[in-house]
C-alpha cells in the first residue's frame, strides 16, 4: 500500500519518470532478493497470504522480520487494517519457498524509492504534496510500471545475466538500509536459483507472506509505533479509494496532459457550431472522404506513435475519421481533440477547423496531412510499451515458462498479491491464497475477487462514500435504537436503503459493513420467499433469537450485533410476496435489530412507501478508472493482458457495471490470455451491455444520419426496433414527415417519392403488425421491425427537425373509442325510432338531426324550445345526448353552429328538457338496469304525476325524485303538448297509454 | 314529430313505394306461413330493415312493432363481460352482434341459442318460430359466421334467421349458401324524386323538380339521405327555390376542404396538416373506406385522363390494405403521400411541358 504512496510521489514528475521506472524495477528486484533472503533466516515461517491480513493471533517473530520491521512500519501500514478472514492457514514452509514468492518485493521498491526521493534523484519530490488524487493517479501507474518493470528484469534474471539495475537498486537502498543490501547483493542469484527448486506449491509461498506481514505488524504493535500505525490507520481508508478512482491517466495521459477525450470532443463540437447555424449546417452535411480506402494503410511498429499526441481536424481523403483515430490509437499514440502545446502533431484534413489552425500557428505546431501520418506510422520505430502492454508481453511469454521452470508461476502468482494488496487491497485474503497458480476453476472471478473488506468494495472509499455512511450508521445503531429506547430524532433510521444500478456493489457492500462491525446477518434476497406471514415467521423469529456464535465468543452484547439484509427489496412481487413491503415496513417500525435493503431503482411505484423509512444510500456507478485499476490488477493477476485503452471501452460498453466487466474479462480469459488492441475492441463491442433507450432517442437515431448511425449493420438497426416494439411504429410514423431526408436535397419531387415510399413502408408494417396480433404469430416481429422502422430509416435517412413528438396515435384512438361509444349510445337510445346502423347514423342522420334543433333554437330562441325538447324526446334522447350529438357532429374547422346559441336559450332548454319526464325505453345510467317492465311502471307513475297525483306514487316503493327515470313535472302549458307528443312516440313502442 | 325520413317509412310490404315486384315476392314468400333464412343485402338507404320490418309485420301482425330494448350479459371464456342491447318484440329479436367487437362469437353463439332454443309456448297462435334479426353481418369475425352456420341448421324448426348487410362479399360462402338471398337495390334517382315529391306533398310543401333531382343525385341513391337532405333544405329555408344550396354535412365538407389542401400543396407540412384532418376524421367514427372514397372523388377532379386512371387504382389498392390493415390512419396517409408524389410529378411535368 505505501508503495502506491512513494510511487504516488514519484511519478509527479513527469520527466523523471522513465529513470524511476527502470529504477524503481530494478529496485523491486532487489526488494525480492532481500525479502527472501529475511525469509530465508526464519526456518518455518507460518504465513498468510496477503499483505494486509493481519492475524493478530500470530506472535511468531524471526529475525527477518525485524530486520523488515523499519520499513514495514512505514510501508506496511495496510497490513493494520483489518481484515476479516483472520484464519490464515498455517502452513510449515520451507526457506525455498520464499524465493518463489516475490510479494516483498514491493516493500523494498518502495524503500528505494524513498531512497530515490531522498537522494534528490526527483525533480519532482515537491509533488509527493501533491493533491491526494494527483497521487492516486500516479500511483497506479507506477503500480503497473513496477509490474512491468518486474516482469523485463526476472526474464533477464532467468538468463543468468544479473543486472546492473539490481545493483543500482541496492545502492539506494543501501542508502537507508545497510542491513538489507547486503542481503540482496546475494539474494538475486539464489531466488531465481532456487525458485525453479522449489517444489513447494505457490500455495505454500503465499501464506507465507502474510505470516511474514503479520509478524511484522506484530513487532510493530510491540514497539508500540502507535503513531504511526495509526497515521497508516487513518491513510489507509483513503488510500485505496484514491488508487481506484484515478487511475485512467496512464503514461500515455501523462506525457500528452490534455484533458479527457470526450470532453473536449464535445467542447471542440461547440467550437465549431457557434459561427453561424449555416456553418453548422455545412458541417453537418459535408462530405465524407473522397477517396475512402484507396490508400494502403501501413504496417507500423508496435507502439511507434507512442508517447505522440495528434490532433485531427478536417476531412481526411481516404479515411474516416474514427478509422484514422483507430490506426493512431492501434499504434500507441493518442488523439485529443483540441490543440495545445502538448500536442506533438496536427494532422490536418480538408476543411478543417479554422479555430484549430489558428492555435497551431500559434504554437507553431508540427502539421502533417494524410500521408504525413501513414509515413510516419510507416517509418518510426517501434517502442516498446510503457506498461499495460509491457505486462502483456511478459505474460505472452510466462507461460511456455511455466512448465518448465518454476519461477515463473511463482511470479506470477506473487505479483496478484501484491497487486491485490496495492490496489484492490481488499481482495479476499482466502481468494488469494488459492490463487496461486491453480485457482479453484469452480470458483468465478467474481467471487474470487470479491472484496474482502469494505475499503475494497470499488468507488466506496472516500470518507463521504455510502459505505462509510452505512458503517457509521450501523455503528451508532444499538445507541439509538437499543431496548426500548424511543429513537432519537437525527439519524433516527431503523433501516437503511441501499439503491443504485446492478454490479456497484450494494450487496456487497451491505456484508461487509455487517462483518466488520461484527455483526451476525440474515439475509433474505429473492431466492426467499417474503410474503408477509413467511418474512413474519422468519424474520421475526431470527430477530428474537441470539446467535450460537455470539455465546461462543463470549460477547455477552453479542445480542446486539445481528442484522437482516433484505436484498432485492424491489423483487418482491407478485403473489408470493404479496404483503411484503408492508410486512416489512412494519418490521422496520419494530425492529430491535439494523435492518439493510436494498433494491435497484428507489423511485419505484413499489419502494415508494418504504422510502420513508429508510436511511437512504444512492450508490452511484463507479467512474471508468476507478474500476479500471481494480481490473487491471485482476488481470493481471490472473495473466490476462488487456490494453488500458481496451479495457476502458469495456467498462463503458458494460455501462460501469463492475460485476459485468469481470464477467467479461473471464470470458476472454478462457479463449485467450493475449487480447491485442484490435481483439479487445472487437470483443468489447459484442460486450456492449444493451443500454435502455428512450423511444425518443431511438427515433433520433433511426432517422438520423450521424456517424453512429452511418456504421449501423442492417441488425443494428432493427435492434433499435426492439427497444419497444409496440412504439417504435408509432414514433416511428409520427415523426417522419419532420424528416429532411438527404437524399433528396431541396428536391421537393423527391422528396415526396420518399415520403410516399415510407409510408408505403410503415403500413406494410402495420399489415405484418396485424398478422402478428391476430394470429399470434411473433416470429414476424423482425419483419415488421425491417418495415416499421428500418425501411423508413432508410428512405428518409437525414436531418430530423424539431422536436421528436409523441405518437399522436394514441390520444386519437382513445378518443375515436370515446366517441364510438357515444355513438353507440345514441344509436342504442334511437334505435326504436330509427332503423339505421350505427354508420349510417352519424354520416346522414346526426348532422340533419343537429342542424334542426340548432335551427330552431338559434333563429327562434326560447321560441324554439318546446319544439327542441319535443323533437328530443321523439327519438328517446336525453340531454347529454344531445352534447354527444353536438361532439360527434362537430369538426375542427367547420363553423360551430352551436356557438350561435344564445347561452340563455341553452339554458332555457335545459330546464325545459329536465321539467318534463321523459320516458326512454331503455334504462339510463344512474337507475338500475331495467328492462321494458320497469319502464311501463315509471310511466304509470308518470302518468299519475300529470293528474297531479305525483307526490303519491310510493306504491311503486321508488321515490320519483330519486328516479332519474323520473323528472319532476309541474302542470304546465307544455303538457298537452307532451302529453300529445309522447301518445304519438308511444304509438309503436308502448301498447299502454293511460290519460 | 320526427323527422320525415321516420315519420314517412311504409309500415306494410304493399305501402312500398319501388322495388314493387321484390315486395309481392316477400309477400307471397311468408304467405304460407313459412320462409327460409333471409340474406337481405344492398346499400345503404336503399331500404332493408324497411322491408324486413314489413316483412315481420305481414308475417306476424301489428304485435312486432311493441318493441322493447333488452340488455344482455355475456361472459367470454376469458372471463370479459360484454353487454349487447336488443331490440324485441314478442315474435323476434333484433341484434347487432358486432357491437361487441371480437367477441361477437360468444354473442352468436350464446344468445342466438338461448332464442333459438326456447320454444313456443302456444303455437296455434302464433307462427312457431321466432325471427332472429341480425344486423351489420358483414362486420362479423370470420369465428362469429362459423359460429352461425351450426345454429343455423340446428335450429331451423324454432327460429328463423334474417341476416341483414350492405355486401356480402364479407359472408362466408356457407352461410349465403344457407339463406335465400335478398338483394334490394337502390332506388334510381327518379324514384327518390318521386318520394320526395310525395313526402313534400303529404307535408304540404311544394318541391321544385330540379331541386328535386339535385338532392337525389347528392344522396348518392341513398333515399335515407335524401329524405333528410330535403329536410335540412326545408329548415334552412323555405318556401324552396329551384337553386337553392343542398345543406351537405359537416364531415363531407369537412372531407372536402382536405382533399383541396392535398391538392393546393404538396410537402411534408401540408401531409402533415392532412394527418390532423384525417384523424378528425376517424374519431368521429367516419369509416375509412369512406373517406378515402370521399377523398378520391373529390382528387380525381384535379386529375387529367390518364392521372385518373392511375389515382383510382392507388386509392382501390389502399383501400384494400386498410382493410388488412390495423390502424387505417397509416394507410389513408399512404394514400395521401402517393398522391402528393404522383401529382407534384405530373405538375412538373406539365410545367416542363409548358415551358417547352
Amino acid at each position: 500500500m505505501d508503495i502506491r504512496r512513494f510511487f504516488g510521489a514519484a511519478p509527479g514528475a513527469t520527466k523523471t519518470k522513465p529513470v524511476q521506472k527502470t529504477a524503481s524495477s530494478a529496485k523491486e528486484k532487489g526488494g525480492v532478493k532481500k525479502s527472501s533472503q529475511t525469509k530465508r533466516k526464519a526456518a518455518v515461517i507460518y504465513d498468510s497470504d496477503s499483505d494486509e491480513e493481519v492475524p493478530p493471533v500470530k506472535q511468531q517473530k524471526t529475525a527477518a522480520a525485524k530486520s523488515a520491521k523499519p520499513n514495514k512500519t512505514e510501508v506496511k501500514s495496510p497490513p493494520s487494517r483489518k481484515q476479516f478472514d483472520p484464519k490464515p492457514v498455517l502452513k510449515p514452509t520451507s526457506a525455498a519457498d520464499f524465493f518463489g514468492a516475490a510479494s516483498p518485493t514491493h516493500r523494498v521498491s518502495r524503500t528505494t524509492v524513498v531512497a530515490k526521493k531522498r537522494s534528490g534523484h526527483d525533480a519532482g519530490k515537491a509533488n509527493d504534496v501533491d493533491s491526494e488524487a494527483d497521487k492516486e493517479l500516479h500511483d497506479d501507474e507506477a503500480f503497473m510500471e513496477t509490474l512491468a518493470e518486474l516482469d523485463k528484469s526476472r526474464k533477464k534474471s532467468a538468463t543468468m545475466s544479473i543486472s546492473p539495475d539490481n545493483k543500482k537498486k541496492e545502492n539506494g537502498t543501501h542508502e537507508k538500509k545497510p542491513t538489507k543490501t547486503r542481503v540482496d547483493q546475494t539474494s538475486p542469484k539464489k531466488t531465481r536459483e532456487k525458485s525453479p527448486t522449489s517444489s513447494a506449491s505457490p500455495k505454500k509461498a503465499s501464506p507465507q507472506k502474510s505470516k511474514y506481514f503479520d509478524k511484522t505488524e506484530d513487532q510493530k504493535m510491540k514497539k508500540k509505533i502507535k503513531l504511526e500505525s495509526q497515521d497508516k490507520d487513518e491513510a489507509k481508508p483513503d488510500q485505496p479509494k484514491k488508487a481506484k478512482k484515478p487511475s485512467p491517466v496512464k503514461t500515455k495521459t501523462e506525457k500528452t496532459p490534455s484533458p479527457k477525450k470526450s470532453p473536449a470532443k464535445d467542447s471542440n463540437q461547440d467550437a465549431e457550431k457557434k459561427p453561424a447555424r449555416g456553418a453548422y449546417r455545412a458541417y453537418l452535411t459535408r462530405e465524407g472522404p473522397r477517396a475512402l480506402g484507396t490508400k494502403e494503410i501501413p504496417q507500423g511498429e508496435e507502439n511507434c506513435l507512442g508517447g505522440l499526441t495528434f490532433v485531427l481536424t478536417g476531412i481526411l481523403e481516404s479515411m474516416e475519421r474514427h478509422e484514422a483515430k483507430e490506426l493512431v490509437e492501434r499504434y500507441g499514440g493518442k488523439v485529443t481533440s483540441s490543440v495545445s502545446k502538448r500536442t506533438s502533431y496536427v494532422v490536418v484534413g480538408r476543411d478543417a477547423g479554422e479555430s484549430k489552425l489558428d492555435k497551431v500557428s500559434q504554437l507553431g505546431l508540427k502539421t502533417l496531412d494524410e500521408d504525413g501520418l501513414l509515413e510516419l506510422v510507416k517509418t518510426l520505430p517501434g517502442k516498446p510499451y510503457d506498461l499495460p502492454p509491457e505486462a502483456t508481453s511478459k505474460s505472452k511469454k510466462s507461460p511456455p515458462k511455466k512448465s518448465p521452470n518454476k519461477p515463473e508461476p511463482a511470479a506470477t502468482t506473487r505479483k496478484p498479491v501484491a497487486s491485490s494488496s496495492r490496489v484492490e487491497s481488499p481482495k479476499k485474503p482466502a481468494a488469494s491464497l488459492t490463487t496461486t497458480d491453480s485457482p479453484e476453476p469452480s470458483l468465478l472471478w467474481v467471487d474470487k475477487y470479491k472484496p474482502q473488506t469494505t475499503k475494497a468494495i470499488i468507488g466506496q472509499q472516500g470518507d463521504r462514500s455510502n459505505v462509510k455512511k452505512l458503517l457509521k450508521w450501523l455503528q451508532a445503531w444499538p445507541k439509538h435504537h437499543s431496548g426500548r429506547q424511543v429513537k432519537e430524532d437525527g439519524s433516527g433510521f431503523r433501516a437503511a436503503l441501499l439503491s443504485g444500478p446492478p454490479g456497484v456493489g450494494k450487496t456487497t457492500a451491505a456484508t461487509l459493513c455487517c462483518q466488520e462491525l461484527g455483526f451476525t446477518y440474515i439475509e433474505l434476497n429473492a431466492s426467499d420467499t417474503r410474503s408477509k406471514r413467511s418474512l413474519q415467521e422468519e424474520v421475526s423469529e431470527a430477530l428474537t433469537t441470539r446467535s450460537i456464535v455470539g455465546f461462543q465468543k463470549q460477547e455477552d452484547a453479542g445480542t446486539m450485533r445481528q442484522a437482516v439484509i433484505m436484498d432485492e427489496v424491489d423483487g418482491m412481487a407478485g403473489n408470493e410476496d404479496r404483503g411484503g413491503i408492508a410486512e416489512l415496513i412494519n418490521l422496520i417500525k419494530h425492529t430491535k435489530v439494523p435492518i439493510v435493503c436494498m433494491c435497484n431503482d428507489r423511485s419505484h411505484q413499489k419502494m415508494r412507501s418504504l422510502v420513508n423509512y429508510c436511511f437512504d444510500l444512492r450508490f452511484q456507478r463507479p467512474r471508468v478508472e476507478q474500476i479500471r485499476a481494480a481490473m487491471m490488477s485482476m488481470a493481471f493477476k490472473e495473466g490476462l493482458k488487456i490494453p488500458p485503452p481496451a479495457l476502458n471501452q469495456i467498462i463503458e460498453a458494460t455501462n460501469h457495471d463492475v460485476r459485468q466487466v469481470i464477467h467479461q474479462l473471464y470470458m476472454w480469459s478462457v479463449q485467450d490470455k493475449a487480447l491485442t488492441f484490435d481483439q479487445a475492441k472487437e470483443a468489447s463491442k459484442q460486450a456492449q451491455k444493451d443500454i435502455k433507450q428512450g423511444p425518443f432517442e431511438v427515433t433520433r437515431k433511426v432517422f438520423s444520419s450521424g456517424e453512429d448511425t452511418a456504421r449501423m449493420t442492417i441488425m443494428d438497426k432493427s435492434d433499435l426496433f426492439f427497444n419497444d416494439y409496440s412504439m417504435m411504429p408509432l414514433f416511428v410514423q409520427e415523426n417522419y414527415p419532420n424528416v429532411l431526408p438527404n437524399a433528396a436535397r431541396n428536391n421537393m419531387k423527391k422528396q415526396l417519392s420518399l415520403l410516399s415510399q415510407t409510408a408505403d413502408s410503415i403500413c406494410d408494417g402495420d399489415l405484418v403488425d396485424k398478422l402478428i396480433r391476430s394470429r399470434q404469430s411473433w416470429g414476424l416481429l423482425p419483419t415488421q421491425a425491417i418495415y416499421a422502422s428500418v425501411l423508413p430509416g432508410e428512405y428518409m435517412r437525414g436531418h430530423l427537425s424539431g422536436m421528436i413528438s409523441f405518437p399522436g396515435w394514441l390520444g386519437q384512438f382513445s378518443k375515436q373509442n370515446r366517441l364510438r361509444r357515444l355513438l353507440q349510445e345514441l344509436h342504442m337510445h334511437m334505435h326504436l325510432r330509427t332503423s339505421c346502423t350505427k354508420k349510417s347514423l352519424q354520416e346522414d342522420y346526426l348532422d340533419p338531426l343537429r342542424r334542426r334543433i340548432l335551427n330552431l333554437l338559434v333563429t327562434q330562441e326560447t321560441e324554439g324550445v318546446p319544439e327542441a325538447v319535443e323533437l328530443l324526446s321523439a327519438y328517446d334522447l336525453m340531454r347529454e345526448d344531445y352534447d354527444g350529438m353536438l361532439e360527434l357532429t362537430e369538426f375542427k374547422g367547420r363553423p360551430n353552429l352551436a356557438e350561435k346559441v344564445n347561452s340563455k336559450v341553452k339554458s332555457a332548454f335545459t330546464r325545459a328538457y329536465n321539467k318534463e319526464a321523459h320516458m326512454q325505453p331503455y334504462s339510463t345510467s344512474a337507475a338500475p338496469k331495467k328492462k321494458r317492465g320497469g319502464a311501463a311502471n315509471s310511466m304509470d307513475m308518470e302518468d299519475g304525476g300529470e293528474g297531479g297525483a305525483l307526490e303519491e306514487s310510493d306504491e311503486e316503493k321508488e321515490d320519483p325524485k330519486l328516479d332519474p327515470m323520473i323528472k319532476m313535472k309541474k302542470p304546465t302549458a307544455a303538457k298537452g303538448k307532451s302529453d300529445s307528443e309522447k301518445g304519438k312516440g308511444r304509438g309503436k313502442g308502448r301498447g299502454k297509454k293511460s290519460s | 314529430m320526427s323527422l320525415w325520413v321516420d315519420k314517412y317509412r311504409p309500415t306494410s310490404l304493399n305501402k312500398l313505394s319501388y322495388h314493387t315486384e321484390q315486395a309481392a315476392q316477400l309477400k307471397r314468400l311468408v304467405q304460407n306461413g313459412d320462409f327460409p333464412h333471409l340474406l337481405v343485402f344492398g346499400p345503404s338507404g336503399a331500404g332493408k330493415k324497411t322491408r324486413i320490418t314489413c316483412l315481420l309485420r305481414e308475417l306476424y301482425g301489428a304485435g312486432v312493432e311493441k318493441l322493447r330494448i333488452e340488455h344482455h350479459n355475456f361472459t367470454t371464456p376469458s372471463k370479459k363481460k360484454i353487454e349487447i342491447t336488443t331490440i324485441a318484440s314478442n315474435y323476434h329479436i333484433e341484434v347487432c352482434p358486432s357491437d361487441a367487437g371480437v367477441q361477437d362469437r360468444v354473442v352468436v353463439q350464446e344468445l342466438i341459442k338461448m332464442v333459438a332454443q326456447a320454444q313456443q309456448l302456444d303455437s296455434s297462435t302464433q307462427r312457431e318460430f321466432k325471427v332472429v334479426l341480425l344486423t351489420e353481418v358483414d362486420r362479423l369475425t370470420k369465428d362469429a359466421q362459423h359460429a352461425l352456420r351450426r345454429t343455423m341448421e340446428k335450429y331451423v324448426t324454432t327460429c328463423r334467421l334474417i341476416l341483414c348487410c350492405e355486401s356480402t362479399s364479407k359472408v362466408i360462402p356457407a352461410i349465403r349458401s344457407r339463406c335465400l338471398g335478398v338483394r334490394v337495390p337502390a332506388p334510381s334517382n327518379q324514384q327518390i324524386c318521386s318520394i320526395l315529391q310525395t313526402v313534400c306533398k303529404k307535408e304540404g310543401l311544394t318541391l321544385p323538380p330540379e331541386l328535386a333531382n339535385r338532392i337525389a343525385d347528392k344522396s348518392g341513391r341513398n333515399l335515407r339521405r335524401a329524405i333528410l337532405m330535403l329536410e335540412a333544405c326545408k329548415v334552412q329555408q323555405y318556401p324552396f327555390r329551384p337553386d337553392q344550396q343542398v345543406v351537405e354535412a359537416d364531415w363531407e365538407v369537412f372531407l372536402r376542404e382536405t382533399a383541396n389542401a392535398i391538392v393546393s400543396q404538396q410537402s411534408p407540412r401540408r401531409l402533415l396538416e392532412v394527418r390532423g384532418r384525417l384523424y378528425e376524421l376517424l374519431t368521429h367514427c367516419i369509416p375509412p373506406d369512406v373517406i378515402i372514397r370521399g377523398l378520391l372523388t373529390e382528387l380525381i377532379d384535379s386529375c387529367d385522363g390518364q392521372l385518373k386512371a392511375e389515382v383510382t387504382q392507388w386509392a382501390a389498392y389502399y383501400e384494400h390494405r386498410l382493410q388488412l390493415g390495423s390502424k387505417s390512419i397509416y394507410h389513408l396517409e399512404a394514400f395521401v403521400a402517393k398522391f402528393m408524389s404522383i401529382y407534384k410529378k405530373f405538375l412538373d411535368e406539365g410545367m416542363a411541358a409548358m415551358m417547352l
